[in-house]
């Protein structure tokens, strides 16, 4: 393998890596602004300048001139290069800051040119403390500022879209956005207008910033330029604990980071997983964190009336005891994890009953070809690799209107909402509700109202739309459960689900709901059917062994990034 | 500019503006998109004929309204936004209606030292307008430039995005302006460069009366 030599380090590389990206591999922390992985690398940040030789070569004998050591003269190029632009090459020797003075103060002048317009309203600003230009700037930047003159005022505050909010002012025109919009989304709706001190990203006349991934171009900005509409000015980064998980608004459960602030859902960004959503996330997912806040439920309930969990337990079991199984119908859902619908199918062969059904929340013309799914729930694959499949609505309708079901059990999901049948039809039929929010149409029909944990609150399995099975982490907390004895050494730190929860930790806005690992083994004790688990870790080890369609995935495996699953046992 | 400088704030462009063009005259002939493919064909992408493209199109339209950047845009195959950006870039593509004549007076480095501001205080107060007004009668429009490449004759100003009117003087400016309202655009005229000394018996003035020897036409022109 060829040798690349960092500052006197040699390491030895693969392919053909732009020469920064293998330095930030390597854990050289150079610095950057326009550069990303993903996209091409136009050089004008000028921020990630590096001296660069390489071994002169004789041309008579086509070998390395040697110095009187014997060691290879060093050809430096004359200028600094862009390490962004530049292909690593075998035998090239790279001098960064770390051991060039030269680079050292070519990156601190960089760093004073383009703070010369800058505003430098990082107090105000939603960037300020995860801002790369703020970072380096403290990093390598100058002490202070000798620009004496009047900055250039820009347009601030424009509405790009309905979602992101421009300043012009704040921005170093690294073009990333616009890049963006022409290598990645391919929408092609912003461009750098204007030319020398004048230019700021924009959307030329009459067209909308409106693409359906615009807020990508939030995380990807290095500066304060582009925020988002929804979220600006609401939390500051380090009041937010930030959790990995993944999203649910759609099949392919794209990975995030959920941002909490009080125990709410204030912002959702993405997480790199080169095997599902690469860097980014859809704006539809960013947006749907609503429902993890508001119009939740406040307890439990038995016919509209407020009750203890362990009586709303009991009528449950209560529900199903005595009852002929083939009248119960279990209702899974694909928006519940893998573990819960598991939990769930056990319960139901327990007690005689085919095995749970599933509701499709198909939209059909919403997905398009990168990750927006037509599917709008986290879990069908899993449902159906459990074995639980869509139900026939029409066929389950008029059993239900026809009295042949006298149990109906609704795991996490809103059959009234979905069109499968009317309050009025369930009159005679009594419902078992697990649901998330006070507004699923459902309720008032219920016999019995358990609220259930949302992803963002439990923990648990989905797998996407192409068999990858990921974990999702609880990033806010529930009533009932004390987060700080699963510490592991104290705030900051991850927990034992390895997410750091919030540390800005408040009592009144716990959400009184469990998992349904939690109250399906609690039923069931009531129906006298043993489910020994410790938690879905122990479940997913079992689920892992004993069916195919989950073999591997086990906690562990399944890690950060999933795992993905064989295509065995995949019928949808 | 002089304005810019001591107000520096960047304005907002019109994001819905009203099209100026009707849609009926929003067209290129036959002719014109033939040349139009004719210079996409000489470069390895699309992209590289939008400068000719939008050129064209001024030239037709007299200037560049987003209407008019976006027909460019369709004809030649490339996104509205990049056409967009590269109007917006070149202060020689105009976004708004100018005078017939736009003076580009030269008030950088070597024209200012040589009396480039005098020169355009002067055009400002003969034809009673700023640097970057139009006259009522839609006549000229004025405006500051950077260097546009002729400081061995400052100071200098072009017409139009076309020709330089060198060694500028007041006398000079009072003949220039009666001529462009009488309509007499002055032809091109030849600068000698250091190297040509030789040829010129050592004169370097650029308004010898020897130069027809030595005219070379730009090579816009010789390109088609």
């Amino acid at each position: 393998m060829p040798n690349i030599t960092v500052d006197n380090e040699t390491f030895e590389f693969d392919g053909q890596p732009r020469l920064l990206q293998l330095c930030l591999e390597t854990g050289v922390d150079l610095p950057h602004f326009c550069y990303h992985p993903s996209m091409s690398a136009p050089a004008n940040c000028r921020q990630c300048l590096v001296e660069v030789g390489m071994p002169q070569i004789n041309r008579d004998t086509g070998k390395p001139n040697l110095d009187e050591s014997g060691q290879p003269v060093i050809q430096f190029m004359p200028k600094l290069q862009t390490s962004c632009s530049l292909d690593a090459a075998a035998g090239m020797v790279v001098r960064t800051h770390k051991s060039s003075e030269l680079v050292k103060r070519a990156q601190k002048d960089n760093l004073e040119f383009l703070l010369i317009n800058h505003p430098l309203d990082c107090p105000i600003c939603d960037q300020a403390g995860h801002c790369p230009l703020q970072n380096q700037t403290y990093k390598h930047g100058p002490e202070g500022s000798r620009f004496e003159f009047r900055k250039v005022g820009k347009p601030k505050q424009i509405d790009l879209g309905p979602n992101v909010v421009l300043d012009g002012e704040r921005c170093i025109n690294c073009t990333r956005c616009v890049r963006f919009t022409s290598e990645i989304s391919k929408s092609h709706q912003l461009t750098i207008i204007e030319r020398g001190v004048r230019n700021y990203p924009m959307t030329p006349p009459g067209i909308e910033f409106d693409e359906p991934y615009s807020m990508n171009v939030i995380d990807i900005c290095p500066v304060g330029a582009l925020t988002s509409k929804d979220s600006r000015f609401r939390a500051r980064i380090w009041e937010m604990s930030k959790t990995a998980s993944i999203s649910t608004v759609n099949a392919r459960g794209a990975n995030c980071f959920y941002w909490v602030k009080d125990n709410k859902i204030v912002e959702v960004t993405p997480r790199t997983n080169m095997d599902v959503n690469e860097y980014w996330l859809a704006d539809e997912d960013r947006l749907d964190y609503r429902k993890f806040n508001d119009n939740r439920p406040l307890g439990p309930t038995i016919s509209g009336a407020d009750v203890a969990w362990d009586s709303a337990y009991k009528a449950v079991s209560d529900c199903l005891k005595g009852v002929d199984g083939t009248r119960i119908q279990f209702l899974g859902s694909a928006f519940a994890t893998v573990e819960d619908n598991y939990l769930l199918s056990k319960l139901a062969s327990a007690v005689g009953s085919a095995a749970p059904t599933y509701l499709a929340h198909n939209e059909v013309g919403h997905g398009d070809t990168w990750l927006r799914t037509d599917d709008r729930t986290p879990n069908t694959n899993g449902c159906e690799r459990l074995g639980i499949h869509a139900a026939d609505v029409a066929a389950l309708k008029s059993r239900i209107q026809s009295g042949e079901v006298d149990v109906l059990y609704v795991l996490e999901d809103d059959p009234v909402a979905a069109g499968l049948c009317s309050v009025a039809d369930l009159s005679g039929v009594k419902v078992v509700l697990h649901y998330y929010n006070s507004t699923n149409q459902t309720l008032p029909a219920a016999d019995v109202a358990i609220p259930a944990a949302m992803a963002v609150e439990t923990v648990g399995t989905l797998v996407n739309d192409q068999g990858h099975a990921q974990r999702l982490r609880p990033a806010k907390s529930i009533a009932g459960v004390n987060r700080t004895l699963s510490m592991e050494i104290g705030k900051c730190r991850a927990d034992r689900h390895g997410t750091p929860f919030d540390k800005w930790y408040d009592e009144s806005n716990l959400v009184n709901c469990q998992p349904g690992w939690v109250s399906i083994p609690r039923i069931a004790a009531g129906l006298n059917v043993e489910m020994n688990y410790k938690g879905p870790r122990n479940i997913m080890a079992e689920l892992s062994s004993a069916n195919d369609g989950f073999s591997g995935a086990t906690y562990e495996a399944m890690g950060e990034h999933g795992v993905r699953l064989s295509e065995m046992g995949v019928t949808a | 500019m002089g304005d810019f400088i001591k107000h520096p704030f960047v304005d907002m462009p019109d994001r819905n503006p009203e099209q100026v063009i009707p849609n009926d005259s929003l067209m290129f002939t036959s002719e014109e998109k033939t040349q139009i493919q004719t210079w996409i064909s000489r470069y390895p992408t699309a992209d590289g004929a939008v400068m000719r493209g939008l050129w064209l199109a001024q030239e037709k339209f007299g200037f560049l309204p987003p209407e008019v950047i976006k027909l460019v845009a369709e004809e030649i195959g490339i996104p509205y936004a990049n056409a967009y950006g590269v109007a917006t870039f070149y202060t020689q593509y105009f976004k708004e209606k100018k005078g017939k004549h736009v003076l580009d007076i030269c008030t950088c480095f070597s024209c200012q030292l040589c009396g480039g501001y005098d020169m355009l205080h002067y055009v400002e107060e003969k034809l009673g307008v700023h640097s970057g007004e139009t006259t009522e009668d839609g006549m000229f429009t004025i405006q500051e430039a950077e260097c546009l490449g002729a400081c061995g004759s400052a100071p200098m100003l072009q017409i139009t995005n076309g020709v330089f009117v060198h060694n500028l003087n007041k006398d000079k400016i009072d003949a220039l302006l009666d001529a462009l309202r009488e309509g007499n655009v002055p032809a091109f005229t030849s600068v000698t460069l250091p190297q040509d000394e030789d040829d010129l018996g050592g004169n370097r003035r650029t308004d010898v009366t020897s130069v027809e020897s030595y005219i070379v036409p730009p090579v816009s022109e010789t390109l088609s």
